[in-house]
């Protein structure tokens, strides 16, 4: 850390954040574009942008002045946080890039340095980034550390041994076991240790001791906002649904990329807040809701405009998705009074790292509490983990739970994996069947 | 027994007969669709097709080791929704490394034991554990060893392959009978030396296509084959034992060693063996290898090895495309 660089990041932090306080401002008194068939976005929408441009602008003057830390959307970050890293999260910037439709051009960079178009597109993204430097967000920070969490899929570790070939830096390994119910004592004993190991890797390369008071601090915030969120998903219940799967697949990104930060508890009081007046006035995020939907996968990132217009132009609201919901269901087992221990328990236990047959109970569950009419499944073919075995959730759900399910298949950030006629005949005719 | 690594020796101990199915190479995957998406490879989706035409009848228990997300994937839908009934086993494969791994992984494999023993009268003893460990520790011995003298023995690549991968599926004292007589074929020897690595040496037509254009593999990096050269534990301890054996392969994609170790190992056995190109035979979607391929490509062009990547597919034929690609390989050898 040099102290050019430290007084850098902190004219640029300063002087961002008063900038992007006076973009809120205006666009809090901007008046948002009506559309036909849904309700005006979420107020809160305009803080999120602050929240996101917030974490980005950090990160564009990070290198040098804090420790930086990529790491994979499932890691246990709390000591990271505690320890001051900034921390990086390239599936998040994957999703940014999906969304701003520059992933394809960013994976082809990848395949053409000799990765092949098989692997995940997160993955193909980030490497693009990496050799090209080019990034919707302006500059990333180089990585001090990389923590790598099997708790998603086996594929980040590829990814990220990648990384620190690349880059020449430690990269931290928590590898959990994937789980058939609840974790065993010994896959506990194991994510414990390695997370112990995690944090002497993280001091050392902070060159800083982390002071078990900020620990259980960050910890605590961080089951704070995993419980809010968890609220958050849940108003989806209420009949009109004040939110829909598309919004929070955007409003989970302080979650993930900023959980254990007082902001994100603020962020999602104010939300819950929010969504709370829409249910007191029964309003609901589409002008008219016939049909409810869940979603299951991850979306597609460049195409979720189309495919939220495309649903509410027929009155289908996509009310509940697995994907966004992981994150409020660990917030029980997290206990700030035991950081390290609990949080072997909560990163062994995220939905990816367990059996289909709890995804499954989960996408029951999901469905009966929201009442959905239909299931839309999206077959991922970035995301083996994920899509392996949706064939037979479908085909469960249809034929025990009487629920009409459809296997939608795309990519998450590839458009090239995604045929909109086809996707839109299926998904029409699919409507057709619920009536909507 | 589906791939990669898993310990021999305690399905012997608990009295099973462990057969390894690699795919099977040749099998029409297509009843698997139903159920796998095609774009995960090959291997699990043969090995789950295999098990829908009633290939897997007349076995007892199915292993699945976790190697990578596609086995995840197959491991839990024979676990959890199985489009036909048969018991299945699941045991994880540590990624971490050191005690913390050896510790988890001999919890495992004790885990693996009791269930294994579930049901049954009596299960075996410590000994009768220790003693099948040391008795696979001898076969792992005879198969190093084989390995080492490949650039020796004369027989063709076929030929050799056979009797190295008898391993998969012959008990420790018959599989060691074997490697004694392929030991013996010493004699003359010719031939391109190549290195092969992947996950498996298939389809069939792969090594067929090697002795037609007069190749000889003198090094083998393949998951299948020298990814599996385990050297003996040293506990007294027999799940340790097991667990300290399975852990101390060579670098491997599957269990998740680190890439400059994987490319330091691949680089270096080319130089020890000779080997003046490589070829790498990574079924389609493998992900744990295809991450892996450019920098090991890079690192092996730069080490002066010619690389070529074939992309195979173990429900397939091998393709004639893919042998004029070898063939093309070979005549741009300086
Ligand atoms: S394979 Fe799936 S879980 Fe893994 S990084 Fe890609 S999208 Fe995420
Ligand atoms: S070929 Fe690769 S992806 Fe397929 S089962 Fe083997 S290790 Fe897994």
């Amino acid at each position: 850390m040099t102290l050019y660089a430290s007084v850098r990041h902190g004219l640029a932090v300063t002087g961002g954040r008063a900038v992007l306080g006076v973009v809120r401002w205006r666009d809090t008194f901007r008046r948002p574009r009506a559309h036909p068939h849904l309700a005006p976005p979420l107020r809160s929408g305009v803080r999120l942008k602050e929240l996101i441009a917030r974490h980005y602008l950090k990160g564009r003057t990070a290198s040098s002045a804090v420790p930086v830390a990529w790491v994979t959307s499932g890691a246990p970050v709390e000591p990271l946080v505690a320890l001051g890293y900034h921390v990086h999260y390239p599936e998040n910037h994957g999703a940014i890039c999906g969304i701003r439709r520059v992933a394809e051009d960013l994976c082809t960079a990848a395949e053409s340095a000799g990765w092949s178009r098989d692997l995940c597109s997160y993955a193909r993204t980030d490497l693009g980034v990496v050799l090209t430097g080019r990034t919707p967000v302006g500059r990333l920070p180089r990585p001090d550390l990389l923590v790598c969490c099997t708790n998603i899929c086996q594929t980040v570790l590829g990814w990220y041994q990648v990384l620190a070939e690349r880059f020449g830096v430690p990269m931290a390994l928590v590898d959990t076991p994937f789980l058939y119910g609840t974790a065993p004592p010994h896959a506990l004993t194991y994510v414990e240790r390695q997370i112990e190991v995690l944090v002497e890797a993280a001091e050392r390369a902070a060159g800083r001791t982390l002071d078990p008071g900020r620990l259980h601090a960050v910890t605590r915030r961080s089951k704070d906002a995993c419980t809010l969120w968890r609220e958050v998903v849940d108003r989806a219940r209420h009949r009109p649904s004040p939110i829909t799967a598309f919004d929070t697949f955007v409003h989970m990104a302080p979650i993930v990329e900023m959980r254990g930060e007082a902001c994100t508890v603020d962020y999602y009081a104010a939300l819950l807040e929010e969504l709370d007046g829409r249910v007191a006035r029964g309003e609901g995020a589409l002008l008219e809701e016939q049909v409810r939907l869940a979603w299951d996968n991850l979306p597609i990132w460049p195409r979720m405009r189309w495919l939220s217009d495309r649903l509410a132009a027929r009155g289908a609201a996509l009310v509940a998705s697995p994907y966004a919901r992981a994150w409020g269901e660990l917030a029980d087992l997290i206990d700030p009074e035991r950081p390290v221990a609990s949080a072997a328990r909560v990163y062994l236990h995220p939905i990816l790292n367990l059996g289909i047959g709890q995804r499954l109970a989960a996408l029951r569950a999901l469905a009966r509490d929201c009442q959905v009419d239909g299931v839309l499944l999206h077959s991922d073919r970035s995301c083996r983990p994920w899509s392996s075995g949706q064939a037979d959730i479908r085909d469960r759900l249809v034929r025990e739970d009487k629920i009409p399910a459809l296997l939608l298949e795309a990519d998450h950030s590839d458009p090239r994996a995604f045929s909109e006629a086809q996707a839109s005949a299926r998904i029409d005719a699919f409507l057709e069947g619920l009536g909507a | 027994m589906l791939p990669v690594h898993h310990p021999r020796a305690l399905w012997r101990a608990h009295g099973y007969l462990p057969v390894e199915v690699w795919g099977p190479p040749g099998t029409d995957a297509t009843p698997a669709g139903a159920h796998l998406q095609p774009f995960l490879c090959s291997i699990p989706r043969c090995g789950l097709a295999f098990h829908l035409a009633g290939g897997l009848r007349d076995v007892d228990v199915v292993v699945v080791p976790h190697a990578c997300d596609a086995l995840q994937g197959l491991g839990s839908i024979l676990t959890d929704l199985p489009p036909r009934p048969l018991p299945a086993l699941t045991p994880y494969l540590p990624r971490a490394t050191g005690e913390v791994a050896v510790a988890f992984l001999a919890a495992e494999i004790a885990t693996l034991s009791t269930r294994l023993a579930e049901g049954s009268q009596r299960g075996p003893t410590a000994d009768d554990l220790l003693a099948a460990a040391l008795d696979e520790e001898a076969a792992d011995a005879a198969f190093r060893a084989l390995l080492d003298a490949r650039p020796r023995i004369s027989l063709s690549n076929a030929a050799f392959y056979e009797a190295v991968r008898s391993r998969e599926y012959l008990p420790p004292a018959e599989f060691r009978a074997v490697a004694e007589v392929a030991l013996a074929a010493t004699g003359p020897v010719d031939g391109i030396p190549v290195l092969l690595s992947g996950i498996v040496p298939e389809p069939a037509g792969l090594l067929a296509c090697l002795d037609r254009h007069g190749v000889r593999v003198v090094a083998d990096d393949t998951a299948c084959v020298g990814r599996r050269r385990y050297a003996p534990g040293t506990s007294t301890e027999p799940f340790r034992r097991m667990a300290e054996a399975l852990g101390s392969g060579p670098p491997d994609t599957t269990r998740g060693s680190p890439l400059s170790e994987r490319v330091a190992y691949v680089v270096a056995l080319a130089a020890q063996t000779g080997a003046r190109a490589a070829l790498l035979a990574i079924p389609g979607s493998c992900d744990p290898e295809l991450f892996a391929l450019p920098v090991l490509r890079q690192a092996l062009e730069a080490a002066g090895v010619r690389t070529l990547h074939l992309e195979t597919d173990l429900s397939m034929p091998f393709t004639a495309q893919a042998d004029t690609r070898v063939e093309a390989l070979l005549e741009s050898l300086p």
